[in-house]
């Protein structure tokens, strides 16, 4: 148990604010990423075949992203009034309100949130956190030329989505 | 033909990882983060303790309880005047006791009674066996010593009826004898008289 708590300090102290931004970027919202840091924690200290994992990082931005989705889906679901959204916790200036209020990033991320795990994994990994294709490959157990290949796949699969999406949008107006 | 290009999905793409968090908010959930882990362990112990089915039991039973206790409170039509409870109670004790106190009296009073009397028939019957026994047994041993004397009577007269018989055929021999004696004097006494 000792270890395990050493472990997870470390993981904190090496990825925390990485994790903390993936979460950030994937909910828009400051204030439930850091709800999300705090239910990831606990879900790692609670898996119990961690010691298996070979990439602690690696499974924790899985995890991470997976909780993010999954609250993208329960906001989906629970259909709040524009009164329930809380106070964000930037500041007006700040370039986190001007995306928020965009559209298109919430229509990205929802995009994102339907493609299948592999593609999805692939796509957060490289575009959203910026990390180079050898380093996915390594974390995902596969070659570079696959990375590219989930990853080519994600982003025409995004474009389906969007597009049609748009078309669906297009027809309702006209 | 889909109306958004790769280009524009990569422009998106690019602008959400630019998204940077504010330095204060990442610095409070890594902190947070922190505090998690460090208190895992108790955390871990009360998810143990509340999965267990035993605990959560008890636990609902304990709020119902409160619950119970607590609805009671709210709607009782008065306050409760704890003196005056006290009295009553006290009072109602008393009385329950001191009747109960004579309930219990009589009927231990009964019962020793009941006991007494099963004792006492109980040790007659035994008494009365016995002493039926006893003299049962005296009466045999009276019986025995008296065949024992009506035989030892029967054989002493046996020996004098036959000491008597014995006697009297001895006098009748010493009467022969006599005779036959008497019978010689007289024939010799003539002779000394003619002579």
């Amino acid at each position: 148990m000792r270890d395990r708590q050493k472990e997870l300090f470390e993981l904190l102290d090496k990825s925390g604010a990485n994790l903390f931004a993936l979460l950030t970027r994937l909910t828009l919202r400051e204030d439930i990423a850091e709800e999300l840091m705090q239910e990831l924690f606990i879900k790692l200290n609670d898996y119990n075949g961690l010691r298996k994992i070979r990439d602690w990082n690696a499974y924790a931005q899985r995890v991470a992203a997976n909780l993010a989705f999954d609250w993208r889906r329960r906001q989906k679901r629970a259909c709040l009034s524009l009164d329930d959204v809380p106070q964000l916790a930037s500041n007006d200036n700040s370039p986190l309100i001007n995306l928020i209020n965009s559209e298109e990033s919430q229509e990205i991320i929802d995009a994102i949130s339907r493609l299948k795990k592999a593609p999805r994994q692939a796509i957060v990994m490289h575009y959203i956190q910026q990390q180079p294709y050898e380093d996915i490959a390594e974390q995902m157990n596969k070659t570079t030329h696959q990375v590219r290949a989930l990853c080519h796949k994600g982003i025409n699969h995004l474009r389906d989505l969007l597009g049609s999406k748009r078309k669906g949008i297009y027809n309702v107006e006209h | 033909m889909s109306n958004i290009d790769e280009n524009e999905i990569l422009r998106r793409l690019e602008e959400l990882s630019q998204i940077k968090p504010t330095a204060e908010s990442t610095e409070r959930a890594i902190n947070r983060a922190r505090q998690t882990i460090a208190d895992s362990e108790s955390h871990k112990a009360q998810r143990i303790i509340f999965k267990s089915p035993i605990i959560r039991f008890a636990a609902a039973a304990a709020l119902l309880i409160c619950a119970g206790y607590i609805i009671g409170r709210v709607t009782s039509a008065q306050p409760i005047n704890i003196e005056q409870l006290r009295a009553e109670i006290e009072t109602s004790l008393k009385s329950s006791l001191s009747a109960n106190y004579e309930q219990i009296k009589d009927e231990l009073h009964q019962q020793v009674q009941q006991d007494l009397t099963e004792f006492a028939a109980q040790t007659l019957a035994a008494s009365t066996t016995m002493t039926d026994q006893r003299l049962m047994e005296l009466i045999r041993m009276i019986d025995a010593a008296r065949m024992q004397d009506y035989l030892r009577v029967a054989a002493a007269i046996e020996k004098i009826e036959m000491d008597k018989a014995r006697l009297g055929d001895g006098l009748q021999a010493l009467a022969t004898k006599t005779s036959e004696l008497l019978r010689m004097e007289q024939s010799i006494t003539p002779s000394k008289t003619g002579g």
